[in-house]
């Protein structure tokens, strides 16, 4: 019966695929190679983005403060914020911060280093759902920081590692500021003695971090302060704003994107269209040979409809496949280590490559109806057209 | 069975008609073998695609059965072409990445004929070939698989088109005897240019300037 059954699928979808592999594979290795390519820089592009959402998104868990330029201001908002925040408020601190930068696939981007009390730093390493797993906690008034783990591998620093010094300018302290401790935490963070920056750094200005007794009020409250005291005396950092400003910021690069992409589909289409139109010219003699014989246009046209489907759709599944797991190679041996962010299921990158596959059937399609349209099998047979 | 009623094919050449076979009559009987005689450019090839439905004839009728192949839509000349019909073409065309079996069974697209095939192949004296390919057998093999493709499943009509020309003599000769040996109770419409290869035919009419001269 397993001979019977091979006999009659004779003339099945993938029969001809199968059996020339030699005119089939470089076909669909041209698909591979597309799917691959664009998936592979969509999602190298998303990776920007991402990485940005990723090192700032400790900021989902507060909403920062900063009044502008005069350190009166502080209490002033405080009391604003304690007496009319529509949700309960479960901590407000009162820190200071410092800029280091961190380390990106496209370059240094700033970052800071918190100044908290004693009092807050237990409470802020719960927020952040953070693990002490070497070191301790900054001592009062020392020039010490605790970091997550992420930052750590991101600047390569272990527990004495230097953060800050003198003598660097991106990343100033007056004194060398060591790591004392490391966290293991989803989020990004640095924290040290809110006593040894209001000793050492400028400007003498305290901020503000609050946090919502429920997290899913969070964002309530950052909405609420955002439209309440965002303004002339005080800046208002939050998540979604940040999410906004990265959205913004790579609108115009996705919309080059898009035309990059759109050029290279035209061009691979175009390719493909051609290599289809010779790929099907050699059939010539197959398709005259079966409708002679009394196969009808249409079931001829069918199963190059099926072969085409099963072609490009094999072969945007294997793109798929080797993007996957070229990403992931990218993601083990150059993301990782720097705790770069890249999503290797990021399923717009692999959206984006469907233009592709959906382009080249519809070319093969049109070839097919165009070559089938006055096809005189006759010619074939007479070897005219042969 | 097929009856060709003032049938006419004409082709445009810049502008001006070329018959290609003209003002035609001729009738098909069952089991009758019928040999189309002509020179090169005579039109016999031009009669027998009319005759099988593979050409529409620009006037005149040709009926299958009673029935006007001319006024049929395509899928149904199609489906008589498949199921009642045999072919065997000048040059012995198979489809390149089937096997011989695969190629036979051809004719029979939606059933399980294996058996048959294989029954035929053997017959045919290509029990070594079934399962080899095209490209691994001689003319002559690969004629006689067109062979075995055409008269599987007992077709009414084999219509032959030079099916000789591109062989020697003896392996054409071959050929023709299994033709005629294994029609069974179908006819055969054979056209060529050899009187030899027309050996046994019950009638034989000649083609000239796209007309029947005897």
């Amino acid at each position: 019966m397993e001979g019977a059954n091979k006999v009659k699928s004779k003339l099945g979808a993938t029969v001809y695929l199968r059996r020339n592999l030699g005119k089939t594979m470089p076909l669909i290795g041209v698909i591979i190679l597309a799917v691959m390519l664009i998936a592979g820089i969509v999602s190298l592009i998303n990776s920007i983005p991402l990485s940005i959402k990723t090192i700032y998104s400790y900021s989902r868990n507060y909403v920062a403060v900063t009044p502008r330029g005069n350190a009166l201001l502080t209490p002033l908002l405080r009391k604003s914020i304690e007496q009319g925040s529509p949700v309960e408020i479960d901590r407000l601190m009162v820190i200071r911060g410092t800029d280091i930068e961190v380390k990106s696939i496209v370059g240094n981007w700033p970052f800071v280093v918190l100044g908290l009390e004693q009092s807050d730093m237990d409470y802020y390493l719960m927020r952040m759902k953070a693990k002490v797993l070497n070191g301790r906690k900054p001592a009062v008034g020392e020039p010490e920081v605790m970091i997550s783990e992420k930052l750590a591998r991101n600047l390569n620093l272990k527990l004495g590692s230097v953060i800050q010094k003198p003598t660097d300018s991106d990343n100033y302290s007056p004194q060398e500021v060591k790591v004392v401790g490391i966290a293991d935490s989803e989020f990004w963070f640095a924290f040290g003695s809110v006593e040894y920056q209001r000793e050492n750094h400028f400007p003498p200005i305290d901020a503000l971090l609050v946090f919502a007794k429920n997290p899913t009020d969070q964002k309530k409250l950052d909405d609420w302060t955002t439209a309440t005291l965002k303004g002339e005396n005080a800046r208002v950092f939050t998540y979604q704003e940040l999410e906004n400003q990265a959205d913004t910021m790579f609108n115009i690069l996705y919309q080059i994107l898009n035309v990059v992409i759109g050029t290279l589909v035209v061009v691979i289409t175009l390719m493909m269209g051609m290599l289809m139109n010779i790929f099907l010219s050699q059939r010539v003699q197959e398709f005259g040979l079966l409708q002679a014989l009394g196969y009808t246009k249409r079931s001829l046209i069918m199963r190059v409809f099926w072969e085409t489907t099963v072609f490009v759709v094999g072969g945007w599944v294997l793109g798929v496949l080797v993007a996957w797991g070229l990403l992931n190679i990218v993601k083990v041996t150059l993301m990782d280590p720097r705790s770069f962010a890249l999503d290797t299921f990021d399923q717009w990158a692999y959206l984006y490559s469907l233009p592709v596959p959906i382009a080249i059937f519809a070319v093969s399609i049109l070839t097919v109806f165009a070559k089938f349209k006055n096809f005189d099998p006759v010619g074939v047979v007479e070897r005219r057209l042969v | 069975m097929i009856d060709l009623k003032s049938v006419s094919l004409i082709y445009q050449d810049h502008g001006k008609e070329v018959f290609a076979c003209k003002e035609i009559d001729l009738g098909v009987q069952p089991g009758e073998f019928l040999g189309i005689l002509g020179p090169s450019g005579s039109g016999k090839s031009s009669l027998l695609y009319v005759m099988s439905g593979l050409k529409v004839p620009t006037k005149g009728s040709v009926e299958w059965l009673n029935r006007d192949l001319g006024k049929m839509g395509d899928q149904e000349r199609a489906d008589i072409r498949l199921r009642e019909f045999g072919f065997v073409f000048q040059y012995p065309f198979l489809i390149g990445y089937l096997t011989a079996l695969e190629n036979v069974l051809l004719a029979f697209p939606a059933e399980d004929r294996r058996a048959d095939a294989e029954k035929f192949l053997i017959e045919l004296g290509l029990q070594d070939q079934m399962h080899r390919y095209p490209y691994q057998m001689s003319g002559g093999q690969k004629q006689r698989v067109c062979v075995a493709r055409a008269l599987l499943g007992s077709p009414k009509v084999v219509f032959a088109d030079e099916p000789t020309a591109a062989l020697d003599h003896k392996s054409g000769r071959a050929v023709m005897d299994l033709l005629i040996q294994n029609r069974g109770q179908g006819a055969l419409v054979v056209v060529t240019h050899d009187p030899v290869m027309l050996e046994g035919a019950d009638r034989i009419i000649r083609m000239e300037d796209g007309e029947i001269k005897n």
